[in-house]
């Protein structure tokens, strides 16, 4: 399904030459390696919000609470997983940063963090959908309570028609559902703080996809589509091309040239 | 070698106290995504080089040239995974990037590129290893070849003796007789291949998505205090202390799922495990 453009002619030079470029280049890339450190010390020195609200969340296990998805660890990554309660599977944008994240929770153990998804699809599709994609991860339903609206992931109809507040900015936005990570740490009293939140382009270091393509001549190559992510599918439907909500509901509005021809 | 030190005393306000920080915040992370995003155009702006040597590889299909390896795409990214040939098993922390490679495949096919693994052990040594982990992504031997010397991730004993050698685009000293790196190629329709990128120690760091996460957490990546590298910490995902997917049960049942694997005879001994400290290298 996916139209790569050519690759322009690209100036072929010596080895010499060329690691004359490529030194130039990489004390540009060290650079931009101790700023990235840089912001993720200032990301671990931000204050900290107690989380007053006690929120139940619904499991393949039954009801969790918020501390509880931190399973015995002291800190707990969740990624907001657009799927609301009445599409017939997950966002196709989130399943691609979930293709990256299964391979890193043994690791994250390692270092003392959970990792789970929340969405507000019920428990019964986000299973049978997890299932198909063959993720491990935990992954739980807030579709009972206030989780998605406190942190800024869930709007309704209406809000959509409007701006509304996602991104820390007041914005237009496509799906009554949005992506994000949030970050919280657990002290030995069980006290639970909100120690981070980022959305939009701010969790797109965690797919690794991005990063390798970062590197190879033609880049995303996303130029030609009418957005981003345009080119992306389940990754058991690259064949197929085949969404099963017809009106792409996690998608901006877009004439996709591939689903009209087949 | 897991952490469970505490975070004390740190600040703690109100939601609209911390939303003015985030914002500050912010601004600062957008900035460093553009940066990003201009990096990547300057990198993408490099002239390349036309790679004129036959390097022939063991692949479980026979032996292959650096062209059949695109696989009918025209990109092809090579990880340079440090697996010596007198080693039993791969690099830790290459085997911690090589975890991340799987979930990336399909997709980056998708994108008219291969990604691939390429280290010096033979193949048999190579298959046993992949069988072990897990793994799916295609892994050819350059046992045999010039490719690895030629792209400066594997020494000699004289340059190991002498402490000298040229890696990451500098001569340095570095403690072990393969590197690990990425390096990228691009092949047009003639048949030409033509190397247009390589990175190096810190340079793949991008790839391996637990620490892309970890930079998101309030302990980060927690390396201070390891010893005597950063990465102290990182085992081979099958010989971590405890299964993380039995971490429910364990946390009913303490010590439910905590066995030690260093006493199972099937785990390979501590000392054959190779580490690539270069990750961190400044």
């Amino acid at each position: 399904m996916s139209t790569p453009a050519t690759a322009k002619p690209h100036k072929v030079v010596s080895r010499q030459e060329w690691l004359e470029a490529r030194k130039e280049l990489l004390a540009k890339e060290k650079k931009l390696t101790h700023e990235r450190d840089a912001v993720a010390a200032e990301r671990r020195a931000l204050p900290w919000v107690q989380v007053e609200k006690n929120y139940l969340f619904d499991s393949p296990g039954g009801k969790k609470t918020l501390a509880e998805l931190f399973d015995g660890r002291s800190q707990l990554i969740i990624y907001h997983f657009m799927f609301g309660p009445d599409w017939q599977e997950g966002c196709p944008s989130c399943s691609f940063l979930m293709d990256h994240t299964d391979p890193t929770l043994v690791h994250l153990a390692q270092r003392d963090v959970s990792f789970a998804a929340v969405s507000r699809a019920p428990i019964s599709k986000i299973e049978s959908f997890q299932k198909r994609m063959g993720w491990k991860f935990n992954w739980v339903s807030s579709g009972n309570n206030d989780f998605n609206r406190d942190y800024h992931v869930s709007f309704s109809p209406q809000e959509i028609q409007g701006k509304v507040e996602y991104n820390f900015e007041l914005t237009e936005f496509p799906s009554t559902e949005a992506p994000g990570i949030s970050v919280f740490y657990k002290d030995k009293n069980g006290n639970v703080f909100h120690t981070y939140s980022s959305y939009a382009r701010g969790t797109e270091t965690a797919v690794t996809t991005y990063n390798y393509l970062d590197l190879v001549p033609k880049g995303r190559d996303e130029d030609h589509l009418p957005f981003t992510m345009a080119w992306l599918r389940h990754h058991d439907r690259y064949d197929s091309g085949y969404l099963a909500d017809a009106n792409k509901p996690y998608w901006p509005d877009f004439n996709d040239p591939a689903s009209s021809s087949r | 070698m897991s952490t469970t030190r505490e975070i004390k005393g740190h600040e703690v306000v109100s939601p609209e106290e911390w939303l003015v920080a985030r914002k500050e915040l912010l601004e600062k992370e957008k900035k460093l995504n553009r940066e990003r995003d201009a990096l990547a155009a300057e990198r993408r702006a490099l002239p390349c080089v036309g790679v004129e040597k036959k390097y022939i590889f063991d692949t479980p299909s026979g032996s292959k040239t650096l062209a059949e390896l695109f696989d009918g795409r025209s990109q092809l990214l090579i990880y340079h995974l440090m697996f010596a040939a007198d080693w039993d098993a791969a690099c830790l922390g290459c085997s911690y990037v090589a975890d991340h490679f799987d979930g990336a495949l399909v997709h980056l096919a998708n994108r008219d590129v291969t990604l691939v693994a390429v280290s010096r052990a033979p193949l048999d040594k190579l298959w046993r290893f992949k069988q072990r982990m897990g793994w799916r992504f295609k892994w050819y031997s350059s046992y045999g070849s010039d490719f690895n010397r030629d792209f400066h991730v594997t020494f000699t004993k004289d340059e190991l003796a002498a402490g000298q050698m040229y890696y990451n685009y500098k001569v340095q000293s570095f403690p072990m007789e393969e590197g690990q790196g990425l390096s990228a190629f691009y092949g047009d329709q003639a048949g030409s291949v033509f190397h247009t990128y390589s990175t190096y120690g810190r340079g793949v760091e991008a790839f391996i998505n637990a620490y892309n996460l970890l930079d998101f957490v309030a302990k980060g990546r927690d390396e201070q205090d390891q010893k005597p590298i950063p990465m102290a910490w990182v085992r081979h995902h099958d010989q971590y202390e405890s299964d993380y997917f039995a971490g429910i049960l364990a946390s009913v049942m303490p010590g439910a799922s905590r066995s030690a694997p260093e006493a199972t005879p099937s785990a390979p001994p501590k000392s054959k495990a190779h580490d690539c400290c270069s990750h961190h290298s400044p």
